[in-house]
């Protein structure tokens, strides 16, 4: 049993790792495919001045006249052994850069992950409860037009009422000048995270939800005499949780991307800042490192959920996490 | 269920449409002139918008812009469209180790975030501009519905009709628009609408960031990227006016998406 264990563990880090040599090869081989010449974004403007022999030498120092596969084992063996080249920009070693400011990004998608999730059941669960009446069809409607409106706006809604207006709460950066202040400075932005991406999930949620309620065991339960939240808590829920788990991965992708923008809005220091500005400033080391943390977190929740569910139910050894919308509502 | 149609929705959008069309008699020839004399004003009988920071007129600006806005989006629109059936249609016809390759494939690309594909494209892209954009917003975007072509083409694709048109050899591009497209293309159609919302969604927070559109081609989200800096001197009508169009129109066009989707459900059989 053990045995099976860690060729199972074993399997998944290979899927993992081969799933981010994709990613690192795409990333890797589409910037160097850009035109425009990459000295000019590790020099800036005094480019224009070097001579033709000051270029040949940094081209060979940065080892730029090599070909893009020489090129690309040399990073790819740097990574291995932690070293992902540096910041043009920072003229610091990326993963230094990264490492200054991905709490701050874990803390805002943190947050945000787990308050939707929580509130994204219970919302599931209160419309399934109601399930075809007014206050339903109202959270319906509703939760369709937050989820459509671009989560900037959102953000700038917030800032506008809270910051112009009210003067209560911070309206950028992560924390004040003195340091502390770190949970004024996380509410708007979790806020505006929420409000835009809580119906993607927790409309996920209530289909599943509500597919379960027409389930034959149901009617057992009421025979038995259970209340209508005890059938729903106990019951529905464990079998639905599965469902809820893949949900849940399939959403980080959405959410991450989502905290970026919001990061950008509110000026807050973290990944998606850097990733903005590496890819406007074509530092191609640091987008890179962004982009393989963001994919590796993603992959690495996709598999997190499909271990929890083969745990929870070994049936779904054989099942793909997939996003399916259609045949739910 | 009854099966309500969105008139109301669709109206809006016929509404905002002429009016983009229609920009140059709603909102004068050019929507760029700078009235220098009267910059950051507020809604007025002159000025039906307001002026923003520039001087600009924002009522024929926002015409003139929503134009830009919804070509974007329909060019993004036609070309995920485009290659989500083709890739779609690949990988459900072909064998299962290539459709296995190009499903993996298409879910590295999903696990990052699009907007970071967008701006990591747009800078090797180089200057922005419509055409770019919409590109760019299109080839992010096209693996979910690429997924769900999939899915539906491997459900038809032992039929008896794609056998004999095959066996009577047809090419896959026949086969494709003759037998499968019209066979999934109901399935597909409110995830298209709802590509179209998040492609303008998209142009206008890539705009609004600063690395869209420049501040002399307007859009929607363009004219909000100088709303933030307004903001501050209190020009709520800079953020407010694009914004309920941008709004207004993603609502419009959400609700369109979810009413084809239930339109076109498959009734259940079990």
């Amino acid at each position: 049993m053990s045995r099976d264990n860690v060729t199972y563990c074993l399997k998944k880090a290979g899927q993992l790792l081969f799933a981010l040599f994709v990613l690192s090869l795409i990333v890797f081989f589409v910037s160097r495919l850009a035109p425009g010449e990459p000295l000019k974004a590790y020099y800036g403007e005094s480019v224009e001045k070097m001579s033709f022999q000051q270029l040949e030498n940094a081209r060979e120092r940065l080892g730029l006249n090599d070909s893009l596969l020489t090129q690309y084992i040399r990073w790819g063996a740097g990574a291995l052994r932690g070293d992902f080249g540096i910041s043009y920009i920072y003229k610091q070693p990326a993963l230094q850069v990264v490492s200054q400011v991905y709490g701050n990004t874990a803390l805002l998608a943190g947050t945000s992950f787990v308050l939707i999730f929580v509130l994204g059941l219970l919302l599931a669960v209160f419309c399934v409860r109601h399930e075809g009446k007014p206050v339903d069809r109202l959270i319906c409607k509703i939760g369709v037009a937050a989820n459509s409106i671009p989560e900037f706006f959102v953000a700038l809604i917030l800032i506008l009422i809270f910051s112009v207006s009210l003067g209560i709460l911070p309206q950028s950066g992560a924390h004040s000048l003195e340091g502390g202040g770190i949970l004024e400075h996380l509410i708007l932005p979790v806020s505006a995270i929420v409000v835009s991406h809580i119906w993607y999930c927790a409309y996920l949620m209530r289909s599943k939800l509500s597919e379960e309620v027409r389930r034959e065991y149901i009617l057992l339960c009421k025979v038995k005499g259970l209340s209508q939240r005890q059938i729903i808590w106990k019951h529905c829920m464990r079998n639905i949780f599965p469902a809820v788990v893949s949900i849940m991965a399939i959403f980080l992708p959405h959410l991450l991307g989502g905290a970026y923008i919001i990061e950008m809005v509110f000026s807050y220091p973290g990944l998606g800042k850097l990733g903005v500005e590496s890819a406007q400033y074509h530092d191609y080391n640091m987008l890179m490192l962004v982009s393989l943390l963001t994919g590796g977190a993603v992959v690495l929740a996709n598999m997190l959920a499909q271990v929890i569910n083969e745990k929870l139910d070994p049936r779904f050894r054989h099942e793909e996490i997939r996003e399916d919308r259609r045949e739910q509502s | 269920m009854k099966k309500r149609r969105p008139y109301i929705s669709i109206t809006i959008l016929v509404l905002i449409g002429a009016g983009c069309l229609l920009a140059e008699a709603l909102g004068g020839a050019n929507p760029y002139y700078m009235h220098t004399d009267q910059i950051s004003q507020a809604p007025s009988a002159l000025h039906l918008f307001g002026t923003d920071t520039l001087g600009r007129d924002v009522f024929s600006i926002i015409w003139h812009g929503g134009r830009i806005s919804l070509i974007i989006g329909l060019l993004a629109t036609l070309i995920s469209t485009g290659i989500a059936i083709l890739y779609g249609c690949v990988s459900g016809l072909a064998g299962p180790r290539i459709d296995d390759a190009l499903m993996r494939f298409s879910e590295i690309l999903m696990s990052v975030p699009q907007i970071l594909l967008v701006i990591f494209l747009q800078a090797i892209w180089g200057k922005p501009g419509v055409l770019s954009i919409g590109v760019v917003i299109g080839v992010t975007s096209w693996m979910a519905v690429a997924k769900m072509v999939r899915s539906e083409v491997r459900q038809i694709r032992g039929s008896e009709y794609v056998l004999a048109a095959k066996t009577m050899g047809a090419g896959f591009f026949y086969i494709l628009w003759n037998h499968l497209m019209p066979n999934f293309m109901p399935a597909i159609m409110f995830m298209i609408v709802t590509n179209l919302g998040s492609a303008i969604a998209a142009e206008a927070t890539l705009s609004f960031l600063g690395l869209g559109l420049s501040v002399d081609t307007v859009s929607w989200g363009s004219l909000m990227s100088l709303s933030q800096q307004a903001m501050l001197t209190g020009a709520w009508w800079l953020l407010l006016i694009p914004g309920s169009f941008l709004v207004v129109t993603l609502i419009c066009i959400t609700e369109l998406g979810e009413a084809l989707r239930t339109a076109n459900r498959r009734e259940r059989l079990l």
